[in-house]
């Protein structure tokens, strides 16, 4: 089979889990308690509508149709863009989104490349040292940052950083300056998985025939680990960036709350916090697409980089 | 498969890190069960007269802005910290199991379509499921548990089903069959015990993601509510009061760190023991 209809077949079946998401996602909105035609009057400033208003309002959201035509409606709504208003603010839940969006979006990647340089590093060291003292210190530093959650790393450091030093600050405005620490923090239990992960390939690749063929053809070291081992060993890392490239969206909420980050995921908790279904199914359907999509991306990456996986299909 | 259990469980004890992590994990769940009587300190109780003060003889780990007794409320949130990965883990394993096992004993149809399904649950990043599904019962550690277990169970599901595809081809289940016994028989006493025991060690792997899962949520105050006592609730109670008191910070965030070193401790051993 050739790779394009391969891919076709891969985008239509993901077509069909994120239909059946979709009706999950829209299920919140007939789920939750409250009106949504009255807390949609009442975001918008109208504190005790008259039952007409709240009947003309049912009507135009199409409330009185059954279920599954409030469903089509919504999906084809959501197509466009079109994610209902706030019951918090009355404001439209895209534009608040977008709003949003750049200053998650600037977090995500620099947490992203943070992830990447150190875990590639880390394993690197540790492969090229293998059982010798940097190779132990990297794994304790290792498990230390596989068991402390981000959010108490962020609280840590903004206690015993920020505070004591005065580097970075509480308050973040969503700027370059200020994504470091987050961004630190998001990703040193990343870090430490993928790097467990690429350190365990490496160590694989090291031990297999065509490094041994490269070493006897008087290749050094390092260009054995360069050059064979860690193109060998990415197709695992790539998968699991892939994952976590995905899953970063659902996981900012707790790290932009400590740091009072700007982004999506403080808007998703206080929305949370106001029981706002609709913003919270704006952060849901984002957090889907992204996840779905890096999974997607991961897949074809691994494929390029390992001519195996497209033959062995072939 | 008990004895295949109970051969992992001794590998398990006989490593170093395998047993520091069954060590701590077991002090963790004494303060759980007995906690609360260790230390006669109502967790509750306010005394205003004494807030924030730094550890002391009469309060080992301080006073919060209330003057209430922080060793208390770690002792007694411990229950509810604890439990509550206890119960995640349960419940993931119980509604993973059944409906896996389901699954992969009907076949044809209905297996597909409870795939599918799963497909679908898994589409959703978990945690921000767990988000949704708060938002949408509300705060509270009974809903929190149970946010936790819906968005998680679609995984175990999908794992359990795959261990029954590959039990259904052992020897002794078609052996089982050929000798004429019937399919729940067969499932109950050749297939079931085996992909419990599977996944209870893939559960265990997981348990220190659950532990953190709660702790953040909890953090974000979707979990216990005030007044009472847990790990990551108090973190956002105190949260104001960490620059002038520390120990505020320290201790429920040295607990949670404990907990889940206890759990990846258990994991690493049991990953090396299973191979």
């Amino acid at each position: 089979m050739n790779p394009v209809p391969r891919i076709l077949a891969r985008m239509i079946e993901m077509s069909v889990t994120l239909l059946g998401a979709s009706v999950l996602i829209w299920a919140l909105l007939p789920l939750a308690p409250g009106d949504p035609a009255l807390r949609t009057l009442q975001a918008m400033g109208n504190d005790s509508p008259r039952a007409a208003e709240v009947k003309a309002l049912r009507e135009q959201f199409g409330l009185d149709r059954p279920l599954p035509l409030q469903y089509l409606a919504w999906l084809g709504r959501a197509l466009r863009g079109d994610l209902s208003h706030s019951w918090q603010s009355g404001k439209p839940v895209g534009a608040e989104l977008a709003r949003r969006l750049p200053a998650t979006a600037l977090l995500a990647v620099v947490t992203l490349f943070l992830s990447i340089a150190l875990s590639i590093a880390a394993a690197l060291i540790s492969a090229a040292f293998y059982r010798r003292w940097p190779d132990r210190v990297l794994r304790a530093f290792t498990q230390l940052a596989a068991s402390l959650p981000g959010f108490l790393l962020g609280l840590l450091l903004l206690q015993f950083v920020v505070l004591r030093f005065g580097i970075g600050r509480i308050v973040s405005a969503g700027s370059i300056e200020d994504v470091w620490l987050p961004a630190l923090c998001l990703s040193a239990g990343r870090a430490a998985e993928w790097g467990q992960l690429l350190r365990a390939g490496l160590l694989d690749a090291l031990q297999a025939r065509y490094s041994l063929v490269a070493a006897a053809r008087g290749a050094t070291p390092w260009r054995i680990l360069l050059r064979y081992a860690l193109p060998n060993a990415m197709p695992p890392f790539l998968a699991a960036i892939g994952r976590g490239i995905g899953l970063l969206l659902g996981g900012v909420a707790v790290i932009e709350a400590v740091f009072s980050w700007p982004g999506l995921g403080s808007l998703a908790v206080s929305a949370i916090a106001a029981r706002d279904l609709p913003v919270i199914q704006g952060y849901v359907i984002l957090a889907t697409l992204s996840y779905v999509a890096a999974g997607l991306l991961a897949d074809l990456a691994s494929e390029m980089l390992d001519p195996r996986l497209r033959a062995r299909e072939a | 498969m008990r004895t295949y259990g109970r051969g992992i469980s001794r590998r398990l004890w006989g490593q170093p890190a395998g047993r520091a992590g069954l060590l701590l994990a077991a002090l963790l769940s004494l303060m759980a069960v007995g906690g609360g009587a260790l230390r006669d300190a109502a967790p509750d109780r306010m005394n205003l007269a004494e807030k924030l003060q730094p550890p002391s003889r009469r309060h080992p780990l301080g006073t919060d802005q209330f003057g209430r007794d922080q060793l208390a409320r770690i002792l007694d949130g411990s229950r509810r910290s604890v439990g509550a990965a206890v119960i995640v883990m349960a419940g993931v394993l119980i509604a993973g199991l059944t409906a896996g096992i389901a699954a992969g004993l009907v076949g044809g149809w209905g297996e597909a379509a409870a795939m599918r399904g799963v497909d679908v649950m898994l589409a959703i990043p978990s945690l921000a499921l767990a988000l949704a599904i708060s938002g949408l019962l509300g705060p509270g550690y009974a809903n929190l548990l149970l946010a936790l277990t819906l968005s998680n169970w679609a995984w175990y599901a999908r794992l359990a089903r795959s261990y029954v595809l590959l039990a259904r081809l052992r020897p002794d289940v078609i052996a089982a069959r050929m000798a004429g016994i019937g399919w729940l028989r067969t499932a109950a006493g050749h297939i079931v015990p085996g992909v419990a025991v599977r996944l209870a060690i893939v559960a265990t792997l997981d348990l220190g993601t659950i532990i953190i899962g709660f702790a953040s949520l909890s953090f974000l105050g979707l979990g216990v509510q005030p007044p009472d006592a847990e790990w990551g609730a108090m973190l956002a109670e105190s949260r104001l009061y960490f620059s002038t008191a520390p120990w505020l910070l320290i201790a429920p965030a040295g607990a949670i760190f404990l907990s889940v070193v206890a759990a990846n401790l258990i994991g690493n051993g049991l990953r090396e023991a299973d191979e």
